[in-house]
């Protein structure tokens, strides 16, 4: 039985125009089953150390010493999947680090079943706190519809890196995160996913202090029939802040892999350095990639560069690794590898970087 | 080791080798030279099994077994090395995975075990070391700013690494200057011996200068048109292919 009527944002909406929302459409509000049976999750925890919290369909489970209330902030701009993760939530993970504390690295792993489930994560670093925070994302073979926000402080020299998993093959995942950031406070991520299924994921900074710097870099993997759309908007809201957003996309199957890039620098932002790269590289003819810079610059005296490209893999690089021994579908995932290597680079702390690679090399040599 | 028998290609449909014959016997250096447009580089890549160049007639054995039949990669694995002509750049590949990736494949698909990092590392320090390419520029991605000179240094570090056992070069001496002639010849000369073969493709004498030839075809119109020792390409030097003009 379907819930409430929702209203969607439509493919009309410029924003979502690569979002495949489908599965939102089909579930609406209806809950998920009843079910006391625990899924197999072992293998979506990435495998590093540090505390662990497991959300199935928007309900915590086993014990947890974190704060599982959804405390989204209220105060941030409408938006359509958002507001509603923020109505309908009922857990959540609520993260205020004091100041100068080191929270080491927590993973969030969000399971969703039938249903739609909604949840938030809150994340407060009073100045000088750091954290590394991995949210992933997986699914019980099932349909479903996994809706989250992230909110995000960080206070002058604040530290937060986060790394989102997307690993379903079902159904569809929207997530969003709102970052903000003072003085001198660094937030870095990286969003990969490997999907068979939907995606969507937004990521909305904003740079309010001078010195503060931000890396939103993302790999998209998509296989079968997946729909991986993300939407970045990096804002320059005072002078002297700095970004780099990299993007690589890798279109197999029937997938279609998207990016809308977008950086804002404000009229008075002087001496903004921001950086944008997206690259896609398409694998097989019946897939599609759509990548779009969105660059809104109302200062005068910035650095804004950015490139923009959508390819095949070189024949020539795979023929000389051929000739040398190396037979054609390895080949293929050496030079795709090679191809995101520059978004992975972000992530330099091991064993976390190390963990990462494996995932998206082992993803590669399956598919290419 | 390598028996080519009327061999016909096309590249684009537009034939290109018309009935060449050749044998590379194993202790043996063979140079083909010829003029612009004679298929010499369609030969390399016909023998290296590229996409886009296909054989019409004819027949190819290497070792005994029907090289035509095989993928590129296990040509390669059989013993077989191309030097490119413009070796191939690969951002984001460093030298050192690409060899240890293509020796471990090829040991692979021959049943031996892989080579170990200690034993890879020591066996590419020395090469690396013979040939004038220091490990910093093996720890690059392959080729990548590489002058025309460290590419080819790079291709005689593979050619050593990969167990070959014929060398099929082309025009390996295009673009360098004499002292990076010099080392290159001499990988090609520290190659040599009775068990290995090499197919020198080149468009000048002056490579031979430094690797004596046991033979010297010229190649036109898609064939060997004419066969000698080394004196011929002093002769083909000298007068040029207008003999050999169709």
């Amino acid at each position: 039985m379907k819930g409430d009527i929702i209203e969607l944002p439509t493919r009309h909406d410029e924003a979502w125009r690569w979002a495949d929302l489908r599965h939102a459409h089909d579930i609406g509000n209806t809950l998920p089953p009843a079910n006391d049976m625990l899924p197999e999750i072992d293998q979506h925890w990435l495998d590093i150390p540090g505390l662990r919290h497991l959300t199935v369909a928007g309900h915590p489970v086993g014990d947890s010493t974190l704060n599982t209330t959804a405390s989204p902030d209220r105060t941030l701009p409408r938006h359509p999947l958002a507001d509603l993760a923020a109505a309908s939530a009922r857990s959540g993970a609520t993260l205020h680090l004091a100041a100068d504390e080191d929270g080491g690295t927590i993973q969030l792993l969000h399971i969703g079943t039938a249903g739609a489930a909604h949840s938030v994560t809150r994340v407060e670093l009073s100045a000088g706190a750091r954290l590394t925070l991995i949210e992933t994302f997986a699914d019980e073979r099932r349909d479903h519809w996994l809706n989250h926000r992230m909110d995000a402080f960080l206070g002058e020299g604040a530290v937060l890196v986060r790394i989102v998993r997307v690993k379903t093959a079902h159904g569809l995942v929207s997530e969003r995160g709102a970052v903000s950031l003072a003085s001198n406070a660094r937030f870095t991520q990286l969003v990969i996913a490997s999907a068979g299924s939907a995606l969507r994921s937004e990521a909305h900074v904003t740079l309010d202090g001078a010195h503060a710097h931000a890396v939103v870099n993302g790999i998209l993997l998509g296989d079968g029939h997946a729909a991986l759309d993300a939407l970045t908007k990096v804002e320059h809201r005072v002078p002297e802040t700095s970004s780099n957003q990299t993007f690589r996309l890798v279109a197999a199957g029937q997938s279609q892999v998207s990016i809308a890039g977008g950086i804002s620098v404000a009229r008075h932002a002087q001496k903004t350095d921001a950086e944008q790269s997206l690259k896609a590289l398409v694998l097989k003819r019946t897939a599609a990639a759509n990548l779009k810079p969105e660059l809104e610059i109302y200062a005068d005296d910035v650095k804004c560069a950015h490139g923009c490209t959508v390819g095949e893999l070189d024949k020539g690089a795979l023929f000389y690794l051929q000739s040398r021994g190396v037979p054609r579908l390895q080949a293929q995932a050496l030079l795709t590898q090679a191809f995101v290597a520059d978004a992975l680079g972000v992530i330099k702390e091991e064993p976390l970087h190390s963990a990462l690679d494996r995932e998206a090399r082992a993803w590669l040599e399956a598919r290419t | 080791m390598l028996k080519i028998e009327n061999l016909h290609a096309t590249v684009a449909e537009k034939p290109i080798l018309q009935g060449l014959t050749l044998a590379v016997n194993a202790g043996e250096v063979h140079a083909i030279m010829g003029p612009n447009g004679a298929g010499k580089s369609t030969l390399a890549y016909v023998l290296a099994g590229r996409e886009g160049y296909d054989v019409t007639e004819g027949s190819v054995s290497f070792d005994g077994d029907d090289l035509l039949a095989l993928a590129p990669h296990e040509r390669a694995a059989k013993g077989l090395f191309l030097g490119f002509q413009y070796p191939v750049e690969i951002p984001g590949v460093s030298n050192l995975l690409f060899l240890r990736t293509a020796l471990n494949a090829q040991k692979k698909l021959r049943g031996q075990p892989e080579v170990s990092g200690a034993e890879f590392m020591k066996a590419i320090r020395t090469e690396s070391e013979a040939l004038g390419l220091s490990m910093d520029m093996l720890k690059r991605p392959v080729n990548v700013g590489f002058s025309g000179g460290e590419k080819k240094r790079n291709e005689a570090v593979q050619l050593a690494m990969l167990g070959t056992k014929l060398a099929i070069l082309d025009e390996t001496d295009s673009g360098l200057d004499i002292d990076a002639l010099k080392v290159v010849a001499e990988g090609i000369n520290r190659f040599r011996s009775p068990e290995r073969g090499v197919l020198l493709i080149t468009h000048y004498q002056r490579l031979l200068d430094h690797v004596r030839p046991d033979f010297v075809h010229v190649l036109a119109g898609g064939r060997i048109v004419e066969t000698g020792g080394p004196e011929l390409a002093l002769r083909l030097e000298r007068d040029g292919y207008e003999r050999h003009a169709a």
